[in-house]
């Protein structure tokens, strides 16, 4: 490079993150990389000449371009989707082997700039497969058979997934400090990796063979779709592999309370556009309920959260009142978290609400969704909050907060599959088929379907408000608490700026 | 002005209690000495002090800054070198250097001085372009310090920084870390080689079952634990008939069989002491030495400590 050009290119590296200067280095220089990009180019140059061939020796050279580009896509597919992803898994394990996490964390480095430099240096391993694989599918398309717009789709999907599955790598390995969890974890992801190429093979020959979907709502709704849960779940676990990077005293809680809320405005946007779209009023409460069952083990998190404020978070409130007050529910703290949970429910039962009035209403159409939303969110209030409110009096210990955890998760299917095996003892058969209070699902099909058992939904409801009633107070003195703390520490800071 | 205050700090692990109410200071150019048997507390101590581990109770000021209000902040005045050494793969000293300026937000020439100003320090210059992993043992201890003084800070922690190091290692990583004092750093030093700690220390902390003690001078520490001088007696009637004579006589404590000979303590001035010879001769021991001991921070350290582990 000249002189010239070389001082704004130095000044532009000295600008990059430094892990992922660091990891393009080493990923560059070790063997697993320079491995697999050999192996997956030589499989799609043999994989390809082979279509040719087979093409051409059966004179159907027609509509090659179709097989071209799925073999193609397969074999990069493996690359961003199972090799990126695994590489982001090993190089955020490996700072726990090779003893550099601690070096890693102590330095100037924030925790999101730890995670997005690994993310980025995964993203340039894709790029170089994806500027790899490039001119073969450009081959593929001249080649006829498939259309620029599904390469295009599959293309920007397919990363989007790389994005995510990434970002799942790294939380995953910066999750298990011991090696023999870490181990364990890796077997897992690998699975799961290779499931999900299997998946994504799956969606490409899919839109490779009907193209026409992409030019339907629906088609285009399922990509919209995938995108957004793709991007969401990175999010997610990108935000939980950098808590895992922070100092214990730092809020690790807050991203992640504010993640929450902004999945309950999306759910309410996507049940507007839906509603418009569509016109079925199921769309407002479905996207709701939907994004709740996306909530509930990040609500399990909160929930069993120590209650007390950390001493930083603490020194760190706002000195006024009221904007401590409304900072509560996204303040890390299992009281605070009930609060969460309330301003989700209202967040949830107004945006049913708005999403409804984006298409023609009917009578009944209105309490219906409230009723839906309500539902879902009791039985969730309920297997959560009740468990996690009751531990709360004597759990002290992380170790406990693991265990309340677990058990917890493990009530949910006992609650619903309990009853099935009481039934079949005592030859109950509407709890044998699920068809009993316990069971939310069973509860909202009754409640949407006008309630062909009344009895039996009149006792579930009635159950349901008890169980929500018990809930509440159980959880009334940490929540109560949970606004005390926040407003004691308001109170220090004003009296330490006064003092200042 | 204290560098590093630790204040009546408490870490537990389950029923474990790991530390227990340790509290001591370290002040600018001053070397502390941290020692304690093996699970006596020193790691986790000094992981609390360095801001990785969170204390059940107290709290760790460096330079005034507190690590559990500030972390971030007090990252930035400490150098925490581990006692497991952590390095990458495929990585050569300049790259490892380059990585750790970069990740403290040193940029340009202000990056490049530094480095060549820590590299030259820790007589790292040959090194550079030589991958971490082809490193001897002493050469990656100097590499981890050359990376802790990257940010210059003004508090060194350092774990176990000799363990594993021949002689003419451990002597040049003494002198690194007089130079470091003499700069006006604070350093807490952990090390299990207590001659050279009393060497190279001018304060020592001594921790045991995760309880202090005792703090202070290296001196005033030895003092406090043998307030008698302690002497050694070899005679030609052998240790056996010494250790007897010597457990009957008055104002005699503290008697231990050595290898050739049998040391005690005893109260009193050279009235005493001239009477025990006497006794001694009269007995028929035949004492062919008998000598004051120095008393040195391994026998202190000896006599403060149980030796019992967590």
């Amino acid at each position: 490079m000249s002189g010239l050009a070389a001082a704004p290119a130095r000044r532009l590296t000295e600008r990059v993150n430094p892990i992922l200067v660091k990891e393009v280095r080493q990923a560059l220089r070790g063997r697993y990389f320079r491995v697999m990009f050999w192996l997956t180019l030589g499989v799609a140059t043999l994989a390809g000449l082979l279509v040719v061939a087979d093409a051409a020796s059966s004179q159907d050279v027609e509509e090659i371009g179709q097989p071209f580009f799925l073999v193609m896509f397969a074999c990069m597919s493996a690359a961003v989707h199972a090799f990126v992803p695994f590489s982001a898994f090993l190089s955020t394990s490996a700072e726990w082997d090779e003893n550099t996490h601690d070096l890693l964390v102590l330095s100037n480095l924030g925790p999101r700039q730890i995670v997005t430099g690994k993310l980025f240096s995964a993203l340039t391993q894709a790029l170089l497969y994806y500027s790899t694989f490039g001119p073969f599918l450009v081959f593929a398309f001249l080649l006829n058979g498939i259309d620029l717009l599904t390469i295009s789709v599959l293309l920007v999907c397919s990363l989007a997934a790389c994005v995510g599955l990434s970002l799942v790598g790294i939380a995953l390995a910066s999750l298990a400090r011991v090696k023999a969890a870490r181990g364990l974890l890796m077997a897992m992801f690998g699975a799961a990796l290779v499931m999900t190429w299997g998946g994504s093979i799956g969606a490409a020959g899919e839109l490779a063979s009907s193209p026409q979907d992409l030019r339907d709502p629906e088609g285009q709704l399922a990509v919209v779709f995938f995108l957004t849960a793709a991007l969401f779940l990175g999010g997610l676990f990108g935000i939980i592999a950098a808590a895992r990077f922070a100092h214990e005293e730092e809020n690790r809680s807050t991203g992640l309370r504010l993640l929450s809320l902004g999945l309950v405005v999306l759910a309410g946007a996507w049940g507007a556009w839906l509603r418009a779209q569509f016109g079925d009023e199921e769309f407002a409460w479905g996207t709701q309920v939907g994004a709740a069952s996306m909530l509930l083990l990040l609500w399990l998190f909160f929930l069993t959260e120590r209650d007390t404020l950390g001493r930083r978070t603490a020194a760190h409130l706002p000195a006024r009142r009221g904007l401590a007050l409304c900072l509560v529910p996204i303040l890390p703290g299992g009281g605070r978290a009930v609060w969460l949970f309330l301003v989700h429910f209202l967040g949830a039962l107004l945006g049913a609400r708005v999403a409804l009035e984006f298409g023609a209403t009917k009578p009944g159409d209105a309490l219906e969704a409230s009723a839906m939303v309500a539902a879902f969110y009791g039985y969730a209030f309920v297997y959560l909050a009740l468990p996690t409110g009751i531990a709360s009096f004597v759990v002290r210990s992380e170790r406990a907060r693991v265990f309340v955890r677990v058990t917890t998760l493990v009530l949910f299917p006992v609650a619903i599959l309990g009853p099935a095996l009481v039934g079949l003892l005592l030859g109950i058969e509407d709890w044998m088929k699920l068809r009993h209070p316990l069971n939310p699902i069973w509860v909202m099909d009754e409640l949407e379907g006008s309630a062909r058992d009344q009895a039996g939904l009149t006792l579930a409801l009635s159950g349901l408000m008890l169980g929500v009633l018990l809930t509440l107070a159980l959880n009334a003195k940490r929540m109560l608490a949970g606004v005390g703390e926040v407003l004691a520490a308001s109170r220090a800071r004003r009296a330490r700026e006064q003092r200042a | 002005m204290t560098s590093l205050e630790v204040r009546g700090i408490t870490k537990r692990f389950g029923a474990l209690t790991a530390v227990d109410e340790v509290a001591f200071q370290v002040a600018p150019g001053e070397i502390c000495g941290f020692i304690g048997p093996n699970g006596a507390g020193k790691t986790t101590t000094m992981r609390i002090c360095a801001t990785l581990e969170l204390p059940d109770h107290g709290d760790v000021l460096v330079d005034g800054v507190s690590v559990l209000e500030e972390p971030r902040l007090a990252r930035a005045r400490i150098g925490f070198m581990p006692d497991a050494y952590g390095a990458y793969a495929n990585t050569t000293v300049l790259e490892y250097l380059d990585f750790f300026a970069r990740a403290y937000h040193l940029a340009g020439a202000q990056k490049r001085q530094t480095i060549e100003r820590v590299v030259a320090f820790t007589t790292l210059d040959s090194m550079l372009e030589k991958e971490i992993a082809a490193l001897s043992k002493g050469m990656k201890q100097r590499l981890c310090l050359a990376k802790t003084l990257l940010h210059d800070p003004g508090v060194l922690i350092l774990d176990e920084p000799a363990a594993g190091l021949d002689p003419r290692a451990r002597v040049e990583l003494r002198e690194l870390v007089r130079a470091l004092a003499e700069m006006g750093k604070a350093i807490l030093l952990s090390s299990h080689i207590l001659s050279e700690l009393a060497e190279m220390c001018s304060t020592v902390v001594v921790i045991e079952r995760g309880k202090l003690r005792g703090a202070g001078a290296v001196g005033d520490v030895v003092r406090s634990v043998t307030p008698r001088t302690r002497f050694f007696l070899r005679a030609l009637a052998g240790p056996e008939a010494a250790e007897r004579t010597l457990l009957e006589r008055p104002h005699v404590l503290e008697v231990r069989r050595e290898r050739d000979g049998v040391s005690f303590e005893l109260e009193g001035g050279p009235q005493e002491q001239a009477e025990l010879l006497a006794a001694l001769v009269g007995a028929g021991l035949r004492p062919t030495e008998f000598s004051t001991r120095e008393t040195d921070l391994e026998d202190a350290f000896l006599s403060l400590t149980e030796g019992r582990l967590q």
